[in-house]
């Protein structure tokens, strides 16, 4: 074996991307692919954008970025084009984003450099129909693929999610698309090109709610109808909230519950007993909904979020704290599992792996200045 | 196309419910042999949980788990028998994968731990993924995906900003992104590892550290200045107007998000308000963000009286990123960009009849990944307990007869 061999050693994939898929690279780079930002001379678009000027600015750059190498080559002229067509010769992937320094139009030169190569275009409705070149962000993406209308309160707008969830979610699809085709090129030698739309991998994420409009034709809606049990929300306490989820199909969670409300001689037990509450389509009203919320609010405001979670592990029941995000800083099960990983020599925590494997091939490193690996001996 | 990508891999596959289901299924749609063990003596949750075809309760019938499955070989087997644990092991035996998203402890009571299958197997990819990991203080806590969302801050950021509770995510958002898509990325990359080192790997992914990295920008802004990130809804931090604004009709919203001056010039043209334009004060960011409520006040008099397609389709074309917001029915319905790329897929199903899917949110070549219709319960327990174990009918009835196959 290798010595120090990683899942992703002796990939290169060449990076364009600058907003929507630039967490889908970050997957490789961390798992040992030479990941390089071909940059103009400028930066690509997100050096501009992610700034101090915005709160949050650099740590999305950081988030987005680390691990990654940095060049500078021009694009537009012939030298720089030369350069990197050096680069796509020696690649093994390519990554494209709508709005980058090449486009879906540049994507047979690639071809031609590269026969073997997987080339990803990422962008927000994809290549081709009426959307191909609409202008699009965040919030319309999230609303366009169907993911906001489901979020909210009834009575206000529909509600995005928070943190730039399109880009979380299109990178992912993106990265496993991408692994995907790059074992079949590593297999029998095929090159592919993907044409990744972020419209429609968030209408691929929206649980069960286009299977609820085909067979059922209902619409899974915001206030809750169709999509939640009465019991998951969210519930004030002494000292923050809480969440619990406890349909009766989960018979051990509910009947914990209740139990655990007979215990303390709770008055909200006699109306939870009756018998409407183990029924699952009045359980998926909103009125049903509105019902449980102040039954058993007055439970949860005797107990801190401590208490209620002690009792969740007890009793086997669906229950945990509503973190702030400052919180998860300091959360118990991610401290004793080490999660947390130093951001470069002395620097600020930051979030460890997605996943934990039994060899040690997963790293991160801070983010690249621009051109900060344009001499080829920074690279590697 | 229907793609031969990953022919040649097999997994001997125990996860269930939502998020495992998923993640397994980019496999069995690329062309890999996905084994779905399951039991009547503890039925998958989404076979139970609707949508129901005709909405009629069925082992078979069950939309969510259709959308989970397709392309699996569907094998009954109950594994809290000894000899069904037996047949499990000499099916992984001939496996690449074993994957579960079982809680703490499971594994060990079914005697299917990493080490007594690497036993049997010793360069199996191992897949587990329990809510908060294997150890730990809070590893035992029952969870589902919001109980994940609720303990990663997602939860407590979604909500309308100005100070108010949280709401969180409609649905049980990391099972249907985060958690399956992490864990495939990682048996895609243990299977490349194996390839060039001979050598398999234990994938222990907690769904909650998976989940954080989905906030991560905003988890590490909180480490670097220490103090809990704003939130600001559908309002951005950067610029205005920026939100979800009510349309003519029933329920009817439009998205609108100026990110740049130039967004901003041409909405205002395109909402009949040169004099906001016209306003020094409103051509940068930080003079539009300091009147946000005037400027949302001015779009929302003009989407009041434009549809909600209509309004987005005015907006695209003047520039602004805008967008109706659509729900599942719109986006089957209407959606003309989904429908002009051929997102949607009908198949046929022996108890649904034809039911629509997804395909993966991607074209290959230029061509759609074609899935194949989810398996009804054990279907293909006679044809893989003999076409891979070498079993015969007789031993099988007779497993039968005994419930082991069941």
């Amino acid at each position: 074996m290798t010595p120090g061999f990683r899942p992703y050693t002796g990939i290169r994939v060449l990076d364009l991307t600058h907003n929507l898929a630039r967490y889908a690279t970050r997957l490789f780079a961390d798992l040992g692919a030479e990941v390089i930002r071909v940059e103009p001379p400028g930066g690509l678009p997100d050096r501009a954008r992610d700034t101090a000027d915005v709160p949050g600015g650099p740590e999305t750059f950081a988030f987005h970025n680390a691990s990654k190498q940095s060049v500078v080559l021009e694009l537009g002229g012939n030298e720089g084009r030369a350069a990197f067509a050096d680069l796509v010769r020696g690649a093994q992937v390519v990554f494209l984003e709508r709005g980058g320094p090449l486009g879906a139009n540049d994507i047979p030169w690639l071809r031609d450099l590269n026969r073997t190569a997987t080339i990803t275009h990422v962008s927000p409705y994809g290549l081709g129909g009426p959307m191909q070149d609409a202008p699009a962000s965040d919030l319309t993406l999230q609303s366009a693929g169907g993911i906001a209308w489901m979020t909210g309160r009834g009575d206000e707008p529909p509600l995005r999610l928070p943190g730039g969830q399109s880009a979380m979610v299109v990178s992912v699809y993106a990265a496993v698309a991408t692994a995907v085709c790059l074992f079949d090129a590593e297999t029998r030698g095929r090159g592919h090109i993907l044409d990744v739309s972020a419209q429609e991998a968030i209408a691929h994420s929206l649980q069960n709610a286009i299977q609820v409009w085909d067979l059922e034709r209902r619409i899974s809606h915001r206030a809750g109808e169709g999509t939640r049990d009465a019991s998951e929300n969210i519930y004030e306490c002494r000292d923050g909230h809480v969440f619990l989820a406890s349909p009766p199909t989960t018979g051990v969670s509910w009947k914990g519950l209740l139990g655990w409300m007979a215990e303390v001689g709770h008055p909200s037990l006699a109306p939870f007993s009756e018998p409407q509450w183990l029924d699952r389509k009045y359980r998926s009203k909103p009125e049903a909904r509105a019902a449980f919320k102040p039954l058993f609010e007055a439970f949860t405001r005797n107990f801190t979020r401590q208490e209620l979670v002690e009792n969740a592990l007890k009793r086997r029941i669906v229950m945990a704290p509503v973190s702030r995000v400052h919180d998860v800083l300091g959360d118990p099960q991610l401290a004793h599992r080490q999660y947390f990983v130093r951001l470069g020599e002395g620097g600020p925590r930051f979030p460890g792996a997605p996943y934990k494997m039994s060899e040690p091939v997963w790293g991160v490193s801070p983010p690249p200045a621009l051109g900060q690996h344009d001499a080829p001996a920074a690279r590697g | 196309m229907s793609p031969d990508f990953l022919s040649g891999i097999r997994f001997t596959d125990l996860t269930w419910a939502g998020a495992g289901p998923f993640g397994t299924k980019v496999f069995s749609d690329f062309g890999a042999e996905v084994l779905k063990i399951e039991s009547m003596s503890r039925p998958d949750p989404v076979r139970r949980g609707g949508p129901f075809k005709d909405g009629v309760a069925g082992t078979n019938r069950s939309g969510y788990f259709a959308s989970r499955n397709t392309g699996k070989r569907s094998i009954s087997l109950d594994l809290k028998n000894p000899e069904g644990r037996e047949i499990a092991l000499r099916l992984i035996a001939q496996s690449d994968v074993v994957s579960n998203n079982f809680g703490p402890g499971a594994m060990e009571r079914l005697g299917l731990t990493y080490d007594e299958v690497r036993a049997v197997k010793p360069d199996i990819i191992y897949l587990s993924m329990p809510m908060y990991g294997e150890d730990g203080p809070l590893s035992t806590l029952l969870g589902v995906g919001m109980t994940i969302a609720a303990v990663t801050g997602l939860m407590w950021m979604t909500g309308y900003g100005r100070g108010e509770k949280p709401l969180g995510p409609g649905t049980h958002y990391p099972d249907h992104a985060a958690n399956p898509y992490h864990a495939a990325f990682a048996v895609l990359a243990a299977l490349r590892y194996r390839r060039h080192t001979g050598r398999g790997m234990k994938i222990d992914l907690s769904q909650v550290e998976s989940t954080a990295n989905f906030v991560g920008a905003s988890i590490l802004e909180a480490s670097v200045h220490d103090r809990e990130p704003e939130h600001t809804g559908n309002r951005s931090r950067r610029d205005a107007p920026h939100n979800v604004f009510r349309c003519a009709g029933e329920d009817a919203w439009c998205a609108i998000a100026v990110e740049s001056d130039t967004e901003w010039l041409a909405l205002a043209a395109t909402i009949g308000r040169q004099d906001l334009a016209a306003r020094p004060e409103l051509r940068k960011a930080a003079g539009r963000l300091a009147a946000t409520e005037e400027l949302e006040a001015a779009v929302t008099a003009w989407t009041r009286a434009h549809g909600a397609v209509e309004a987005g389709t005015i907006l695209q074309n003047a520039g602004v990123p805008a967008a109706r917001v659509s729900s599942a029915r719109d986006l089957v319905e209407e959606d003309t960009q989904l429908a002009a790329r051929g997102y949607w897929q009908t198949l046929e199903h022996p108890e649904m009849g034809p039911s629509l899917f997804t395909a993966p949110p991607f074209t290959i070549d230029g061509e759609r990944v074609e899935l194949r219709r989810p398996p009804l319960f054990g279907e293909h327990t006679q044809e893989v307990l003999t076409g891979l174990l070498g079993m015969s009918d007789a031993e099988i009835a007779e497993l039968a007869e005994r419930k082991i196959l069941a």
